[in-house]
């Protein structure tokens, strides 16, 4: 299970990426409150909240080692 | 420049009038409050369509695209008329300017046709996390593979991403070129597979903003794209020349109702509220402090109509338009937090209640204004960008 870079929490990356319904026009939603994540360097980190990505692209280097 | 309307645009105006006071009965107002302005329910589907067969909608796009090769005076004037009983009908923000400059015969054939029949929107996907007032800073990544193109990445309240057909996207596609100069725009259906949508709620969600809130957006989005497989054919535009289809694409949807009526609706609202409500005794209709701040923001509103007719004729006559949208999106927005505070201060607290308040006034459009109005002066490009392009384009200064 990944982990939350910055605040070590663990992340439920199937739940996050779960289709949730579809969009007017076919796109898969998903649920707000599963997190969110963000692609950097070629991967995609996950997070608990927005909050955590914030400090996380304000230093990437500092979550990422 | 011509000021006045000519007699056959009056007509068209009171034209508009009688089909507003026909078809867009409660119901359809009942349902576009449900949906949100931007979203399109059903019942407002049928009554667009009906907008559309009277040919009102893209009036000014060319004939050969299914527009009308009319004026966009006549354009403004039904925008304006559906905006003020808070429905929106095409035209401004569509994306159809920069398909009209940057793109293929195929593309225009297939796009401007689909706009107006109402089958296809845009939603703009344009700010990600770390790009946003600096958005030649994105990372949204497309990568060709022979005919087609790869997108990784992500992007960030996207207005439309729920509700709209397409995603106009700006992503980069030469990440060793300089940072205006390897970025490209792709049409991208909305059902390709590999794109996620996120809801952002923003602060008109909840209670819900009432439908003639005519600043902000209840939701806005995140949308992920994990090897999103498109054809080479959804590019607008040559490679890599997406930086400057993309801010001219931006510039012209600019020109249209939207600016003026944000800022002079709301004027027309509390001066109507004023001069038909006595507060326990407080005539505010009376009182010339009252009298003279609400004299003020009309004028000032009327600022934002002329830089409005003047965008509208100077791109009528195929003039170079490069600062003067930004100049009234500018305008507008800061009117509109300054007729906010004031209408604020009028109401006292009146003007608080919200829309879930049993007691609201005018269904709580002025709190939600109040709280909406912060929203436009960041969103299409925020206030100390658009100074900045004006600095550029307007004054001659260098990039800083
Ligand atoms: C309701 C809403 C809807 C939106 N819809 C869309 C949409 O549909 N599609 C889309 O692509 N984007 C959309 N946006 C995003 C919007 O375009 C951005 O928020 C905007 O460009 C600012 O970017 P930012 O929020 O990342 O702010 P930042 O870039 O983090 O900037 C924060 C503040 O600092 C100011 N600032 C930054 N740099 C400078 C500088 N050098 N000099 C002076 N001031 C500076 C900015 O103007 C801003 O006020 C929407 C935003 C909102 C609020």
């Amino acid at each position: 299970m990944p982990k939350d870079p910055v605040c070590g929490k663990d992340i439920d990356e199937s739940g996050a990426r779960a289709s949730t319904g579809q969009t007017a026009h076919g796109a898969a939603e998903v649920d707000p409150n599963m997190g969110t994540r963000s692609f950097h360097n070629g991967q995609w980190y996950y997070f608990c909240s927005m909050d955590c990505r914030t400090k996380f692209l304000a230093s990437p280097n500092t979550y990422t080692g | 420049m011509d000021f006045a309307y000519t007699p056959e645009q009056q007509t068209l105006r009171e034209e508009v009038r009688q089909f507003i006071a026909e078809y867009v009965t409660p119901e359809i107002l009942a349902e576009v409050e449900e949906s949100g302005v931007r979203s399109r329910g059903p019942k407002t589907r049928e009554m667009y369509q009906k907008v559309a067969d009277r040919g009102w909608i893209g009036i000014s796009w060319p004939k050969e695209y299914g527009g009308q090769g009319g004026s966009r005076i006549d354009q403004y004037i039904v925008e304006e008329e559906f905006g003020r009983v808070g429905v929106e009908v095409g035209g401004a923000g569509s994306g159809a300017p920069a398909i009209l400059a940057a793109g293929t015969e195929e593309q225009k054939k297939y796009f401007l046709p689909g706009l107006i029949r109402g089958e296809i929107s845009f939603a703009l996907g344009f700010t990600e996390p770390q790009a946003g007032a600096d958005l030649a800073g994105l990372q949204c990544r497309a990568v060709r593979d022979g005919d087609e193109f790869v997108i990784n990445g992500q992007k960030m309240y996207t207005t439309r991403a729920h509700s709209g057909s397409h995603i106009y996207l700006m992503a980069r596609t030469d990440p060793e070129a300089p940072r205006h100069k390897g970025i490209s725009i792709f049409l991208v259906p909305m059902e390709t597979p590999g794109i996620t949508v996120r809801p952002l709620w923003t602060i008109q969600n909840d209670p819900p903003a009432p439908r003639r809130t005519t600043y902000g957006d209840r939701r806005t989005n995140e949308v992920f794209f994990e090897d999103v497989h498109i054809p080479a054919s959804c590019m607008l535009g040559e490679e890599n020349t997406g930086w400057y289809v993309g801010a001219l694409g931006l510039n012209l949807d600019r020109v249209g109702a939207s600016r003026y009526l944000l800022s002079v609706q709301r004027d027309e609202d509390i001066i109507n509220w004023v001069k038909e409500n006595d507060m326990g005794g407080y005539g505010p209709s009376q009182d010339p402090a009252v009298r003279d701040r609400l004299a003020e923001l009309w004028i000032e509103a009327q600022v934002c109509r002329l830089m409005t007719m003047r965008s509208m004729s100077l791109v009528e006559r195929g003039g170079t338009f490069t600062y003067e949208g930004s100049a009234e999106k500018v305008w507008a927005p800061e009117h509109g937090v300054k007729t906010t505070e004031t209408i604020a201060q009028i109401l006292g607290a009146y003007g608080q209640l919200l829309s879930s308040s049993e007691d609201n006034i005018e269904g709580g459009v002025f709190a939600h204004n109040l709280m909406g109005a912060f929203q436009s002066g960041i969103n299409h490009g925020s206030a100390q960008v658009m100074r900045d392009q004006v600095a550029r384009r307007g004054l001659g200064m260098p990039r800083g």
